[in-house]
């Protein structure tokens, strides 16, 4: 009896969790967390909207439930909340013009070094 | 060879050198200071203090968008400076961010009023497309377009530092009458 009953206690805390973000088939759920991974709170110093219940962040949180609901895309999700409140949102960090220096530096620093150390040997 | 090593010995440090100086000499930088510029969202909420609804095209001029609420104490904090600036004739609306409505109207009776018109935004949806991440936080908006915004209290440093220069620059007129 009392297992019975402890097993209820246990098992309301995953069927609470689960009705807060309602998904149609697991797979949804599945792009969910990885998105709220992938994508920064904007409140935080830094860590994950998955991390973070900051008002804002639930907010997104909620916002990004919904538009999966709606079927888009990632890549929409992830615009709408850039567009909002800057790249740095993106742990991905897309490679265009103002973020070659952070992409491509370390290569160029390892080049020079190589050329120092090849250069060296020689002398 | 020898005379390469020696010129690259020189300026790997150089461009190190450079590089902190550069980037640490810049004391004018706010890290609450942003300049990205995108027009003011379509919205449509009601007023704090009526059921009338304000929609962003009601909206017209320069002015300043304050987003507040009473459970906000930094809000409490820069309130003696808003006031302030709405004595100087400078137009502020009122951004009231997911906030109880009568607490709100409690606060602004407690302390005064600053603002010109309050948007009462009790789910935030405005603040979220604005980019707010929390409260306070300020817009500088023109010809509905945000030209700067302000994460966190702003003070009468903050306005000389992030607010006028852009609205000197610009040859902007703020003033509500």
């Amino acid at each position: 009896m009392l297992n019975k009953f402890l097993f209820l206690f246990f098992i309301s805390f995953t069927l609470l969790a689960e009705s807060y973000y309602d998904f149609q088939n697991d797979e949804d759920e599945k792009r969910f967390f990885n998105l709220i991974k992938e994508i920064r709170c904007p409140k935080c110093t830094s860590g994950s909207l998955a991390s973070s219940n900051a008002p804002v962040s639930e907010d997104l949180k909620k916002i990004i439930a919904e538009m999966i609901e709606d079927n888009k895309s990632n890549e929409d999700i992830k615009s709408y909340i850039s567009d909002r409140f800057g790249k740095e949102t993106l742990y991905d960090t897309p490679i265009e013009p103002k973020t070659y220096a952070l992409w491509y530096s370390p290569f160029v620093f390892l080049l020079v070094c190589l050329m120092i150390f090849f250069f060296r040997k020689k002398a | 060879m020898k005379l390469l090593l020696k010129i690259i010995i020189f300026i790997i440090p150089l461009i190190i050198f450079s590089f902190f100086y550069l980037y640490l000499s810049k004391d004018n930088s706010y890290p609450g200071a942003d300049y990205k510029k995108f027009d003011l969202p379509a919205f449509e909420l009601q007023s704090l203090y009526d059921e009338n609804f304000i929609s962003n095209n009601l909206l017209e001029g320069t002015y300043l968008v304050n987003v507040w609420a009473s459970w906000c104490i930094t809000c409490r904090v820069e309130h003696g400076f808003l006031t302030e600036l709405s004595n100087n004739n400078i137009n502020i609306v009122g951004l009231n961010y997911k906030d109880n409505r009568d607490d709100a109207i409690e606060w602004l009776v407690k302390y005064g009023n600053p603002y010109g018109v309050v948007i009462h935004d009790l789910k935030g949806s405005l603040a979220l497309d604005m980019g707010v991440t929390g409260a306070p936080e300020t817009f500088l908006v023109t010809d509905q377009r945000v030209i700067a915004h302000y994460r966190g209290e702003i003070n009468n440093m903050i306005w000389n530092d992030v607010f006028l220069p852009v609205i000197k620059e610009r040859g902007l007129v703020i003033d509500a009458k």
